[in-house]
């Protein structure tokens, strides 16, 4: 049970500062991008007209996002749908990563969720101000009157806080949940039962929430 | 026995913690039932859209659950950190 509160990290010097690096995260993001990698290697190896399964599991992935992407920016291109699948896969992966023994989520640090969500917010801003011009960018801040504004500026920063912390709240409250249930009954029969719940079905939950709503915040600021 | 400050505040951490967890759920509670209920009825309306519904219906859920997540976050802090 003492583990609970702690974070394995790598501290070290380099030129008088103090580096500190979280050892965990670092390795298992390395560990999603590696099976990203292979598993775009394997299913592109030899492409057909009639698909072998990993291909058509490629196809079915990348074809629901496409229509997604399609249906709620109404773009002629498709410039948002390599960002908005990428953070999907990347989340999908990393929330059931704690399923296999001896991995564990890179999504239960903060700050893996919290750096995705402020790089969706400088996308959604950054072609806010590129689509409507960043006169009406700014007009739109003082919406119903002016001194609306500071109201409408500390919603916007709201929103990076509400989508960042709720994949982090769920991923680290259900290892935690997970962890007391086992250290209660020595691990004998729900563990198992609670991983497939919390890892695999609030995983991929979280996960396409989290995607869909940067995907909302990019098409509520370009229309 | 003596109750010394550290003591004190310890004690207040766990019940901020419970009380915190325990109100916090009252919220997303209500929401994601009312969200699961009319969705019900939706559905029972109109068993064909059953796919689209129940992938709305999950979004709403997961959105109208944060707030009992902050509390959660909330209640972790006050326990492992204060």
């Amino acid at each position: 049970m003492e583990e609970i509160g702690s974070v394995p990290q790598w501290v070290f010097n380099i030129a008088g500062h103090q580096m500190v690096l979280n050892k965990e995260t670092l390795i298992m993001t390395w560990i999603v991008m590696a099976f990203w990698v292979l598993f775009a290697l394997l299913a592109t190896k030899t492409t057909k007209l009639v698909p072998n399964p990993l291909q058509s599991a490629a196809e079915l992935l990348v074809g629901t996002w496409d229509d997604l992407v399609k249906d709620s920016l109404d773009l002629s291109d498709r410039r948002y749908f390599p960002f908005i699948c990428t953070i999907f896969l990347l989340f999908w992966i990393s929330d059931m990563l704690g399923v296999i023994p001896f991995l564990s989520e890179p999504t239960k640090d903060i700050n893996t969720t919290l750096s995705l969500g402020v790089m969706g917010f400088i996308v959604a801003h950054y072609s806010g101000i590129k689509f409507k011009g960043f006169k009406r960018y700014l007009k739109d801040y003082c919406e119903p009157i002016f001194f609306m504004m500071p109201l409408n500026i500390i919603g916007e920063l709201a929103k990076v806080i509400s989508i960042s912390f709720r994949l982090f709240g769920n991923m680290m409250g259900g290892s935690i949940i997970i962890l007391v249930v086992s250290y209660l009954i020595y691990s004998l029969v729900l563990p198992p039962v609670l991983y497939a719940f919390f890892g695999l079905f609030i995983g991929t939950i979280q996960a396409f929430v989290f995607t869909m709503l940067t995907l909302v915040y990019i098409s509520v600021q370009i229309k | 026995m003596d109750i010394s400050g550290a003591d004190l505040i310890r004690a207040a951490c766990f019940l901020g913690a419970g009380i915190a967890m325990g109100l916090g759920a009252i919220g997303p509670g209500v929401g994601e039932g009312f969200v699961g209920g009319k969705a019900c009825e939706a559905i029972g309306r109109n068993p064909d859209e059953a796919g689209l519904l129940t992938r709305t219906m999950l979004v709403a859920q997961a959105v109208s659950e944060s707030t009992g997540i902050y509390s959660l976050v909330v209640a972790l802090l006050l326990i492992f950190v204060v």
